[in-house]
């Protein structure tokens, strides 16, 4: 892990695992309703301040919360065009997955990449810490599993242009 | 040359698959360059093992819209062999049918309805040694091969004649600049694609246009033609992914590269590479490019699926370790009913 990524990881970690205290709500506007209340944004005063984690201009963490929900989005390091189609790529796989992904938000929100919406059910059912742990690695392996599918592409170009030109030597 | 003998269960749909090249490109280092169609399994069978003749009446569809018709019309034992290529009246107009008489001289019939060229072949009339029997089969497994060479034949013909010219120049009245040498010759060999080749006096230059149609195709061909661009520097032919070329300015029909999803790649082939022993390999390679590469993009999208794949399998793994382990499950009695543990 480089210099960088650990106390990144450390201040995303820190802040999920307290923006994580959430509790049943029902809505005040209609009756009979219990929504995510940071989709919702009904009443102002349910909504807590917005953080961003940045570790430089092209990734960084956003996180939202709310008395009973908060949305979680993430920028993904895209250096070029390759790294920029891949992330494209690979986001559009995981969401059209948003069904089995149960806190995977099905549309990213403006300007991220991916976006998670945790709501008190979830952290009612599942163990939270393990949830952070889940988004965390997230983090780690979207970047890793990028740049190795970069490589990937880069030395089959290599080997098919060279096979191709080869008997014109 | 020699193509692998097929397996005995080899049926005649087994055929139909999409040829040889790809399996060949899939390995990377071909050691044969032709394109061998996928009925030369059929011809190898008939031909070359002397198996009973069957009568056989089979389309297959080959790369570039090429489709080939093979059938046996009037008996068993003669096989007419129909090839139907888009753009056979350019390829004619560049010289294709003295390339093809030159090569099927004998073999010639009239063209089946539908199609551009016609070969017919006797079974009881074959040349008694196997080994003239298999270069005959390898010669009509190359029909599109041959058909497709006749504009890069005259080109290198051109060259030949523009070298000499030119070695009789001092080095100051020599032509200079891409506007020098034959006129361009574009075969328009799909949709929307072409070839374009030129002749110059120190070089052949074969333009390949070739269409995206979606974005992360472009991207991948991008790094794929931007390797190959480094590569070239140490190979003698270079491959430039270009924004219309220079040298097909004028030249009708030429979209330009930066509107739309058109992108070109130069080959520019040295005398070196056109030289009587070489050029048989040079024209066969040449012409498999565009296969080739778009082959290889798509096997890279698909090996990245797969990989993404497996990727959301793991992270799915752990974000279901965050469900509590001991989860209440329904319980069973042993004759079957179903109970629910008090708390």
């Amino acid at each position: 892990m480089s210099q960088s990524l650990r106390p990144y990881l450390q201040a995303v970690r820190a802040s999920l695992t307290a923006a994580l205290a959430l509790s049943n709500f029902a809505s005040q506007t209609s009756e009979r309703h219990n929504v995510p209340e940071i989709e919702a944004a009904s009443s102002p005063e349910l909504l807590l301040n917005p953080l961003t984690v940045s570790r430089n201009d092209t990734e960084r963490v956003l996180i939202e919360p709310s008395v009973n929900s908060v949305r979680i989005s993430l920028k993904v390091k895209q250096a070029d065009e390759i790294e920029h189609i891949l992330v494209h790529k690979f986001t559009r796989f995981l969401t059209q997955r948003a069904e089995s992904f149960f806190i995977l938000r099905r549309k990213p929100i403006e300007g991220y990449d991916i976006s998670f919406l945790v709501t008190n059910y979830h952290t009612e059912a599942l163990l939270k810490h393990k949830l952070v742990d889940f988004i965390l690695q997230f983090m780690e392996e979207v970047d890793k599993e990028i740049s190795e599918m970069k490589l990937f592409l880069n030395a089959r170009a290599r080997f098919v242009a060279e096979s191709f030109l080869t008997p014109f030597d | 040359m020699t193509i692998a003998p097929p397996s005995p269960t080899l049926s005649f749909h087994s055929s139909l698959q999409p040829h040889c090249l790809a399996r060949h490109a899939s390995v990377g280092l071909s050691e044969r360059l032709d394109p061998i169609p996928p009925y030369g399994a059929v011809l190898w069978l008939t031909v070359a093992r002397s198996a009973p003749p069957a009568s056989i009446d089979q389309v297959v569809s080959d790369f570039d819209g090429v489709t080939f018709h093979l059938s046996t019309p009037e008996s068993k034992s003669k096989i007419l062999i129909s090839i139907n290529v888009k753009c056979f009246k350019e390829l004619v107009q560049y010289g294709a049918q003295e390339v093809l008489e030159r090569e099927y001289g004998p073999y010639i019939v009239s063209p089946e309805p539908g199609y551009d060229f016609s070969v017919q072949i006797d079974l009881e009339n074959l040349p008694a040694e196997q080994e003239a029997r298999e270069e005959m089969i390898m010669k009509l497994a190359l029909l599109k091969r041959n058909a497709m060479a006749a504009p890069f034949e005259r080109a290198f013909d051109e060259f030949a004649k523009l070298a000499e010219e030119a070695s009789r120049y001092t080095s100051e009245s020599a032509p200079q600049g891409i506007k020098e040498g034959g006129d361009v010759m574009s075969i328009h060999y799909r949709e929307e694609e072409a070839i374009y080749i030129k002749a110059s006096f120190d070089r052949v230059t074969v333009i390949f246009s070739t269409v995206f149609r979606e974005e992360t195709d472009r991207i991948f061909g991008k790094v794929f033609l931007q390797t190959s661009c480094r590569d070239a520097t140490e190979c003698a032919s270079g491959a430039l992914p270009q924004h219309s070329p220079l040298e097909l300015e004028g030249v009708p029909g030429v979209k330009h590269a930066g509107e739309g999803e058109m992108s070109y790649v130069t080959f520019v082939l040295f005398p070196r590479h056109l030289t009587p022993q070489r050029r048989y390999d040079s024209i066969s390679h040449i012409q498999t490019f565009r296969d080739y590469f778009h082959y290889h993009i798509k096997a890279s999208k698909a090996y990245i699926h797969t990989r993404m794949r497996k990727r959301t399998a793991d992270f799915l793994q752990v974000l279901n370790r965050a469900r509590p382990e001991n989860e209440e499950r329904e319980r069973k009695t042993a004759s079957g009913r179903t109970f629910r543990v008090q708390s």
